[in-house]
């Protein structure tokens, strides 16, 4: 039996190994999304590839992993690992990853011949190859649209790269100088956390480790069982659309959740079968997206591990949008879907834990890809390449909470990868960012308001490039809760220098841009929260001053009257009241 | 030579008086006023003064390490700014990088998000544009001049942070909007990017300046205050303010920019260390600083602290050059608890000062971790603070029997032991993380406790590390006061490039480093200083090209400077620090940075008494080591002599610390009187 002061110290040393992993890849990479934007993620499993501890990362990595992790290692057979080998892989179908552009290294960790545990890092590459420069466009036949496809395979064998495969991978993509260094990166963060166990099974015996990640587990499930124990027991159903690649209809995804005792089911049956387009979810992340929302509406307190994951069912039919089999596409499946199907357990949920939920939110990445020939000959000499492909993340609205506004202009729910500094994105690609700001009236209406969304414009300094804009909520607003307003939906074009404009969808195709176009992307708010009418005017008055909420918002949406640049609050009390009044008869 | 060092701290305000002549030194307490930081910070001067026997026309030099900064900024009480940026990007301060901040669960639905530093409607924005490489895309618009002004002077701003787009390539538009605005609106400090942080990435160039902003006007008030005050009491030695790169400055370099002071507290008991260090011929060094709420970890490599160049506060980057100190919620007054499912957890919230453990007896009733060492007898109930306060043993062991032992299931000492050992274990985990996030194993360095509380884990934290010597230095509790009396004089100057190695050239690497010592020029000349005796070091900011953290490098300006031995110096770092380096990408110099020091000279009084070589112990005192309480022979520390050895195991103690050491170590005295403990072989 392990003593307790053992388990702590061991316990606690397993998420700072995670942390240490982390932060030993984001100081190396080269893709400025994982280094500036850090969308990179590291976890540790035991010798049973159960996820046992990880940093305070990316969500739609983590989750995901916990099933691509196993399949790895099946994949290339547990018995045929040595100590220094790591594998690679990003297929979904092959791989149980989450989608193509997430690399993942799984690397085992031995002590006297045997493993004790495995680690894996996880990093967004920003081109794998495939239909479109950044491989981030959701217009695809199938998943060999969406770029190279790596089944798990070795790629360092006793700490030394397999050369044939590393070549192979990264001249399958746009940028093999970049990727190379990505994977030595991701190299550099297993080689720590396997380093950093081997150095804690050796001080404390593996046996020490091996019951301090059983009990771990063990632990979060209990605390988890006990926390949905409390939910009340019930049948919750749900449903909602899924915005699709072009103009085609809405996509339903429907969802019966039923709590009992001390465990919860998701039941995805009746979801719309899977489409053409990258919007599908393979089993991975529609596990991720479930897991996710009933980790944000128990304790937070929990450490999260496996073992939190153990009271939660999740039924999702074969060949369907949450469960899509080869050759689907899936590329915003993990940005987009992902989060949508988390907005909707939240409201399906609302009833149920009015206190623990938010109005919906922006839900997307919202990346724009922008590529092609850099027309810069210094700057082509400096970095050495002639090309150039630029992707961010744009930001959205939060839903309201149910004691706070939603935040402005923020990543929410699974992802978190950061933008881009704009000095940066000029200094290293021929755009130049003419604004990027908040844009009042996005965040919806409510004792609580939604987020802002901020909108940033591109002025086009490439001759010829292509555009790709990848979000959700074109067509289906962020709603909000207990009579908040939506917040605003996604809303960008592309201005010709000729003056054309043309609007953009949500899961745009391919566009073409040259010389002085103008793109402008704005992703959607985020829903409000309770009554507006309940929001104090001083509030209301203080967003209008701030320019968060247009004085005519104030007067429609809220009953709040500015007049001569002041609060009326005489006239305000006026038409709450008669808004009351009319909306009670 | 008389100087006095003055550390504010939370509660206390540490001052300490050393006559380097004769070799004494003079320490004294007094209470820290956060009304008006001025009146303790003066009154720790006249009693110090008093005590010592001293004239205040003998003070030759004080240093000053103040927290003013620091609080302005945790307590939201900076002054009404105004952000001036250039059009369409007001809201760069707000959006940030977009992902939630460093501190956010990302489960968490419900963070707290800090509201923007400047509300929205004081963001103002300027009619201009500059590219990356400088170019003026669109001139400025002296019309508009004179609208920004009737603005910020209607809103009856205090300061205003000027950061355009690109200005650490081309400052001239943020110059000509600042000596506009100057000119109209004398009383508002008036603070640019480009001479703050002239460095790229315009979201931490914003959150610098701003915050340089907020705190300037109370803070150069504090300055001018405190130095008047201080010539009022007939001190016309000079007063120097402790930054948070461990240096000491005069007033004319801080007042502009007081972004430096950010981290002065801290800084101190590091920079005492690196002094400490020097003389006793220790290289390499980890330092551990633990107080009431936390534990504060630093790192000291080949003689040198550890310089960061970027640091968080309250979720906003400050991007100045930093001692990089590490800080966990794992001080003595850290509450142990148990939570639902029967884990034993430490913090992160802490009795503090007020109410204090529960054995303060001052109203605290949740077991902390100074609780638990007095149970298992690593504090002394009698001897802390010098008898000052008497410690409640009995309520300690009352809280820890209801809040931990019978949830658990166990003895009270049990209960004490497991907390303890959690607790040595975090802080253990702390150094850990600092050590091998920056490429070092912590087996290769020393460990200096201060603090209070730093001796009395020392010994265990050690042994979860496998460190082998730990150095107790004198007074450890007074270290940080002492750091600000004998830190060296720096200045940090720094200049971007931009440049892959391959394109430039030693001349002109020379030419910029030429640039940065003329501006090292005027600093030294504004501090009244000249370059007699001044030591200048040069460093390269490095990374493989597409990368966005660097690595520093040293440029040693005497030897033959060629991009190679950047190069290669770049690819030794890069491989210490991440285990590869690539041999074909080009590596881009992104700043270049010189520190200029004017060394302090000062002799250490000796703290060891007559000779060491018979000791006895005073008493024998109760400890429980690994499970099992045993009779420890107790020492006292003024009794010992220098050459002093005393095998463990053992307890010295001393005013406000005691330091246990177990059978596998033996305690030595130097000739300075600093207590080596080490690992018998």
């Amino acid at each position: 039996m392990l003593d307790r002061i053992t388990y702590e110290v061991l316990r606690s040393a397993l998420y700072a190994t995670a942390r240490e992993m982390k932060v030993a890849m984001m100081r190396t990479a080269a893709s400025p999304i994982i280094h500036a934007g850090g969308d990179v993620s590291a976890a540790i499993f035991d010798a049973e590839m159960r996820l046992v501890a990880q940093g305070n990362d990316i969500p739609t990595m983590l989750g995901s992993a916990v099933i691509s992790t196993r399949e790895s290692v099946l994949a290339v057979g547990r018995d045929n690992l040595r100590p220094g080998d790591v594998i690679i892989s990003n297929d979904v179908y092959l791989g149980g990853g989450n989608h193509q552009p997430d690399i993942q290294l799984t690397r085992p960790v031995f002590l006297d011949g045997e493993i004790i545990a495995f680690v894996m890092t996880r990093g967004h590459w920003t081109d794998i190859g495939g239909k479109s420069p950044g491989s981030f466009t959701p217009d695809t036949w199938d998943i060999f649209g969406e770029g190279v496809r790596i089944p798990p395979v070795f790629i360092y064998r006793n700490d030394e790269p397999v050369a044939d495969i590393m070549s192979m991978i990264v001249h399958n993509t746009r940028n093999p100088d970049a990727c190379t260094l990505d994977i030595l990166a991701q190299y550099a963060g297993t080689f720590c956390g396997d380093r950093r166990l081997q150095q804690l099974a050796r001080k404390y015996g593996a046996a020490a480790l091996g019951e301090t990640m059983a009990e771990a587990l063990l632990y979060s499930e209990r605390r988890m069982r006990a926390q949905i124990e409390a939910i009340p027991d019930g049948v919750y159903t749900g449903s909602d659309y899924i915005e699709p690649v072009g103009d085609a209809e809405l996509i339903p995804i429907k969802v019966k959740i039923t709590v009992e005792g001390d465990s919860i089911c998701f039941d995805y049956t009746g979801t719309a079968p899977q489409v053409r387009g990258g919007v599908n979810c393979p089993l991975s992340v529609t596990c991720n997206s479930t897991w996710f929302a009933v980790k944000a509406i128990t304790d937070l307190s929990i450490p999260i591990n496996q073992g939190c994951y153990e009271p939660v069912k999740i039924i999702a039919p074969e060949g369907s949008l949450v469960n899509c089999v080869y050759p689907a596409s899936v590329v915003s499946g993990n940005t987009e879907t992902s989060p949508r199907i988390i907005d909707l357990l939240l409201r399906t949920l609302s009833s149920a834990l009015p206190d623990r939920v938010i109005a919906q939110s922006n839900c997307a990445a919202c990346c724009g890809i922008f590529s092609g020939d850099d027309p810069d000959l210094d700057r082509r000499k400096a970095m050495r390449r002639t090309y150039v492909s630029t992707i961010d993340v744009h930001a959205g609205g939060m839903g309201a909470r149910p004691d706070k506004d939603g935040v402005s202009a923020i990543r929410v729910l699974v992802g978190n990868a950061g933008a881009q500094p704009v000095e940066l994105i000029e200094h290293n690609s021929p755009l130049t960012i003419e604004e990027w700001t908040l844009v009042p009236d996005t965040g919806g209406a409510g004792r609580w308001r939604g987020g802002c969304a901020a909108r940033r414009t591109y002025r086009v300094g490439f001759e010829q490039a292509t555009c790709t804009v990848i979000a959700e909520r074109g067509r289906v607003a962020p709603k909000g809760l207990f009579s908040g307003l939506a917040g605003a939906t996604f809303n960008s074009s592309i201005e010709r220098r000729n003056g054309e404009t043309k609007t953009l969808r949500a899961k745009s195709e391919q566009e073409i841009i040259a010389r002085g176009d103008r793109v402008r992307i704005q992703p959607a708010g985020g829903g409000g929260y309770g009554d507006p009418l309940e929001r104090p005017a001083q509030d209301v008055w203080s967003d209008v001053l701030d320019g968060y909420v247009s004085a005519e918002s104030a007067e429609r949406d809220y009953g709040v009257i500015v007049s001569a640049g002041r609060l009326d609050p005489g006239a305000t009390e006026a038409l709450r009241h008669q808004l009351r009044a009319h909306r009670g008869g | 030579m008389k100087r006095i060092g003055i550390d504010v701290g939370g509660t206390f305000t540490d001052v300490v008086l050393i006559d380097d002549g004769p070799g004494r030194i003079w320490f004294t307490k007094v209470a820290t006023t956060p009304q008006d930081p001025a009146r303790g910070a003066l009154e720790g001067i006249r009693k110090i003064v008093s005590q010592a026997g001293a004239d205040y026309a003998e003070i030759a030099r004080i240093g000053h390490g103040t927290t003013i900064a620091t609080n302005l900024i945790v307590e939201g009480k900076g002054a009404r700014t105004a952000l001036l940026t250039t059009k369409g990007f007001r809201d760069i301060l707000e959006i940030r990088r977009v992902s939630r901040h460093d501190r956010a669960d990302l489960y968490d639905l419900f963070f707290r998000n800090p509201a923007p530093l400047v509300p929205r409607r004081l963001r103002l924005e300027v009619d201009e544009r500059i590219a990356f490489d400088g170019e003026v895309l669109q001139p400025l618009d002296p019309a508009q001049f004179q609208d920004l002004g009737a603005v910020l002077k209607e809103a009856g701003v205090e300061a205003v942070a000027i950061c355009l787009l690109h200005a650490h390539v081309n400052p001239a538009h943020e110059q000509a909007v600042a000596a506009f605005l100057q000119k109209a609106l004398p009383d508002v400090f008036v603070t640019s990017s480009s001479d703050v942080n002239p460095e790229m990435y315009e979201y931490e160039r914003t959150s610098t300046t701003v915050i340089n902003g907020m705190i300037g006007p109370k803070c150069k008030r504090y300055i001018a205050t405190f130095e008047q005050e201080v010539g009022r009491l007939g001190i016309d030695g000079e007063v120097l303010f402790m930054q948070s790169n461990g240096g000491l400055a005069g007033a004319p370099l801080v007042m502009d920019r007081p972004v430096t002071l950010l981290e002065s507290g801290p800084a101190g008991g590091v920079t005492a260390a690196v002094k400490l260090c020097r003389r006793i011929g220790v290289e390499n060094a980890i330092t551990g600083d633990m107080g009431g709420t936390t534990f504060d970890v630093s790192m000291i490599h080949a003689g040198r602290p550890q310089l960061r160049t970027s640091t968080v506060l309250q979720t906003v980057t400050v991007r100045t050059p930093t001692i990089d100190i590490e800080s966990i919620g794992a001080g003595g007054g850290s509450i142990a608890r148990i939570d639902e499912a029967g884990g034993v957890r430490i913090g992160p919230d802490s009795a503090g000062a007020v109410p204090g453990p529960v054995c303060y007896g001052r109203g605290g009733t949740d077991p902390t971790i100074t609780d638990c060492n007095l149970i298992l007898g690593y504090i002394d109930p009698d001897g802390f603070m010098d008898g000052e306060l008497e410690l409640d043993i009995a309520a300690a062991r009352r809280a820890v029997d209801v809040h931990l032992a019978r949830p658990l299931g166990v003895s009270i000492e049990e209960a004490a032991r497991i907390v303890r050992s959690i607790g040595s274990s975090l802080m253990a985990q702390a150094i850990r993380l600092l050590t091998v996030e920056r490429g070092f194993d912590p087996r290769d360095f020393a460990y200096i406790p201060f603090g209070g509380g730093g001796p009395v884990h020392a010994i265990e934290i050690a042994d979860e590390l496998d460190i082998d010597h730990v150095i107790v230095p004198n007074l450890p509790g007074l270290l940080s006061a002492f750091g600000m009396l004998i830190a060296d004089q720096t200045y940090d100057l720094q200049q971007p490039v931009l440049a892959n190695l391959d394109e430039l050239t030693p001349a002109r690497l020379q030419a910029l480093m030429a640039d940065l010592k003329r501006k090292a020029d005027d600093a030294l000349a504004a501090g009244g200083e000249g370059w007699s005796g001044a030591v200048a070091r040069y460093s390269a900011d490095c990374r493989y090209a597409g990368q966005a953290e660097t690595l520093s490098v040293d440029i040693d300006p005497a030897a033959d400077v060629t991009m190679d031995t950047i190069a290669s110096g770049f690819a030794v770092e890069h491989q210490r620090h991440w285990n590869f380096t690539r041999k074909t990408a080009p590596v881009t110099l992104v700043n270049l940075r010189l520190q200029v020091t004017l060394p302090t000279v000062l002799n250490i009084p000796a703290q060891a008494s007559g000779a060491g070589d018979e000791v006895k112990p005073f008493r024998h005192r109760a400890v429980v080591i690994g499970g099992e309480r045993q009779e420890i022979a107790c020492y006292r520390r003024e009794a010992l002599g220098a050459g002093t050895t005393i095998a463990g195991p053992g307890i010295i103690e001393e005013r406000s610390s005691s330091l246990v050491f177990t059978k596998d170590w033996t305690a030595s005295l130097d000739g300075e009187g600093n207590i080596h403990v080490k690992r018998n072989p």
